[in-house]
């Protein structure tokens, strides 16, 4: 298939672009280096690629090789017929820095081009209109004006573009009177001299597009506003995941509860009924009921993605991450860790310095992504009593979460300081920081709403048939032989009792060691696990939550915050070792930090276990 | 001589030249940035304990470390 391919500078409204073109969903956000890899999708009869964004054929970051390898090879490949570069419209001389690059390309081999001027309602906004005949012609290549937001323009843009891919190569042509008469006429034409004079032409001053933002930058980069909304910020994201999630949550739980009792009600006792109580609505069910608050954190991290912040939040936290090792830029793969670790590992791709960017990526895994929230927050709800102070404004349980992120971001911090004492140094491994402020934007509503569902689908999906088949096996292995007397003596409870040296030093008994085994499939299923076993345990009871089951079970302290540290600093996602060789290179590596964070992860439970009691 | 990293926060600078000792491909992105001889920047934040400084130039804001501020020569706009 003929090929299109999508190119510019980062953060000027490529991927929202490439949406509206394919009918995809790529993730679009607020601040340069959203996208990091090729993305492909369908627009009329060709392939769009979505590029990520580079300020320049000379590149500083990984990401940025990407782009620059991928459209070295398009020049060069017949089937590219046509390179979109896109420009964001409000910042012409920026974006034409790369976009004139790209045109002298473009004519080198002889491939065709076509500005995509984005972000055109923003530039109405200011009350400025750009003259798209006069630019293009004065930079010799089809301009067309739109709005991948409001969408005006994009159909004009649309045809224009199909017919230039579809238009057949003309060959060679020689520079022609409109390229050689342009206002750029210094030879050789250097792009940067070239930019700068379109942009003094066509553009809006500097001065009115930045005004605003430096106005709300007066504020949020203030040296006591400024950290004061930082930490503020910070903590109403962990905070919120608990506060605003809990009423939701008990609603899910509630309408299960009461299903399950409707449901086994119809059915009446049997064997049916109790796989139904103990492993659909025991083992599925305990999981469901943190939905909620996936969608909550997808939320928040989305609005602040949205909002322009990050790229603020990663230049104050510049200077206190480097004295462990790690750039400002690592700030960004950091926070996104905490809805899951792989795509923060690619967006480590950013991070200019290669050193740096190994060191984020071997600690993300530390961020409490969304498939510990289950575990957290069943722990944390038998061993934490539900206290307010304050009025509510601070809830007890809210700040054993906000701890327990606390502390895989400080373990995080700690490995990176020892890893950045012991890598070793080359030339290039010290690339400086250098980061693009992006304007603030409202948050786009409808993208977000749509992430927010899709993340909760993807929470499901991924690890809810893994749930269904441990309950199901669990179950069966733990109700069978049922006439041997109880869960002790099933199946299931001669494996436990055989691996239950391994757990004992951890204050835990061997229900516990099958469910953490168990989440080595995916972490979520340690909620899923203990909800079969303890259903399968409190047969004739009334279905009560799995938390209140467990208090009543009885589970140590020490013990409890022991599972809890295991979670926190264990690496138990398959998939994210995965993700790490590929982005690495190196199988060594990541075993080795797999056992390593295991062990790290044992021991810290085994002291909790010992020291609280 | 006076780096960017010496400028006062709201003041607007001239760059008079880069010092030796940046990376070639850092080099680039300066001047392709806009960090050239002759051109103006505003110098607009300072952080505290010697973080990044924040600069307007051309059409954009960035952040810079001391590592880069302190090799780009400038002379105060009169
Ligand atoms: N007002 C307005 N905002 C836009 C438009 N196009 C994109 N945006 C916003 O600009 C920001 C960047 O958009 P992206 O599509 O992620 O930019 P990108 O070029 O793919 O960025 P990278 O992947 O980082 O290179 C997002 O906040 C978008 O919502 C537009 O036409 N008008
Ligand atoms: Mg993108």
């Amino acid at each position: 298939m003929k090929r299109i391919i999508l190119v510019g500078k980062p953060n000027s409204g490529k991927s929202l672009l490439f949406n509206q073109l394919t009918g995809l969903r790529q993730k679009v956000a607020n601040f340069p280096g959203v996208t990091v890899e090729l993305k492909t999708g369908r627009f009329d009869a060709f392939e769009l690629v979505d590029f990520p964004g580079t300020y320049s054929m000379s590149t500083l970051s990984r990401d940025e090789d990407i782009a620059v390898e991928k459209i070295n090879q398009a020049l060069l490949d017949d089937n590219t017929a046509l390179i979109i570069c896109n420009l964001d419209a409000t910042r012409l001389e920026s974006s034409l820095v790369f976009g004139m690059q790209m045109l002298a390309l473009a004519r080198r081999f002889n491939k065709k081009m076509l500005f995509a001027l984005n972000m055109i309602d923003e530039v109405e906004r200011f009350g400025h209109h750009i003259d798209v005949n006069a630019l293009a012609a004065d930079v010799g290549c089809p301009v067309a004006a739109l709005s991948a937001k409001t969408l005006q323009g994009i159909s004009e843009f649309k045809q224009q573009a199909l017919a230039l891919a579809n238009a057949p190569t003309v060959p060679a042509e020689p520079m022609n009177e409109a390229t050689t008469a342009n206002i750029a006429a210094d030879t050789p034409v250097n792009p940067l001299v070239q930019s700068r004079k379109l942009a003094a032409k066509y553009g809006i001053k500097a001065s009115i597009v930045l005004k605003t933002q430096n106005r709300i930058d007066a504020f949020m980069l203030n040296n006591v506003s400024g950290s004061i909304a930082f930490l503020l910020v910070m903590f109403l994201l962990f905070q919120s995941i608990f506060t605003f999630a809990t009423p939701l949550m008990d609603g899910v739980e509630n309408a299960l509860g009461a299903l399950a009792q409707a449901i086994t009600g119809m059915i009446g006792p049997g064997m049916l009924s109790d796989f139904l109580n103990d492993a659909i609505f025991g083992g599925l069910g305990s999981f469901l009921v943190f939905v909620p608050q996936i969608m909550v954190l997808t939320l928040i991290i989305g609005l602040l993605e949205d909002s322009g912040y990050l790229a603020r939040a990663a230049l104050i936290c510049h200077r206190p991450l480097s004295y462990f090792g790690l750039s400002g830029r690592s700030f960004i793969p950091y926070l996104s860790a905490h809805a899951c670790a792989i795509p923060a590992i690619m967006a480590a791709r950013t991070i200019e310095s290669p050193r740096k960017r190994l060191i984020t990526m071997l600690t993300i895994p530390l961020m409490s992504c969304s498939a510990r929230l289950p575990v957290y927050a069943l722990l944390i709800s038998v061993l934490i009593p539900q206290q307010q102070y304050l009025g509510g404004l601070i809830n007890l349980q809210g700040v054993a979460f906000f701890s327990l992120y606390l502390f895989g971001i400080l373990t995080a911090l700690l490995v990176s300081f020892v890893l950045s004492r012991t890598a070793n140094d080359d030339a290039k491994s010290d690339m400086p920081f250098i980061l693009e402020l992006p304007t603030y934007r409202l948050p786009h509503w409808k993208p977000l709403i749509h992430r927010v569902v899709q993340s909760a689908k993807q929470f499901i999906y991924r690890a809810g048939p893994v749930i269904f088949v441990v309950s199901l096996v669990i179950w069966t292995l733990g109700y069978f032989p049922s006439d041997a007397g109880g869960l002790e003596y099933s199946y299931l409870g001669q494996i436990g009792h055989f691996i239950e040296p391994l757990f004992t030093p951890l204050g835990i008994d061997w229900r516990y060691g099958i469910a953490i085994l168990m989440s080595f499939l995916a972490r979520e299923v340690f909620v899923g696990a203990l909800g079969t076993l303890f259903g399968i345990e409190g047969a004739d009871e009334n279905i009560a939550g799995l938390a209140a089951n467990i208090q009543q079970d009885g589970l140590a302290f020490g013990a409890g915050i022991g599972i809890l540290l295991f979670y926190v600093v264990a690496l138990q996602c398959v998939a994210t070792v995965a993700t790490l060789k590929a982005e690495t290179g190196s199988t060594k590596l990541v075993l080795g930090l797999v056992a390593g964070y295991g062990a790290l992860a044992y021991l810290l439970a085994f002291m909790a276990a010992s020291l609280i009691g | 001589m006076l780096t960017l990293w010496d400028a006062p926060k709201g003041a607007s600078v001239t760059i008079t030249g880069l010092k030796q000792g940046l990376h070639q491909l850092v080099l680039n992105r300066l001047s392709e940035m806009g960090l050239d001889q002759g051109q103006t920047v505003l110098c607009l934040r300072r952080s505290p304990f010697n973080g990044p400084v924040v600069v307007a130039i051309a059409d954009c804001v960035y952040s810079l470390e001391q590592q880069i501020a302190s090799h780009i020569f400038i002379q105060p706009l009169s």
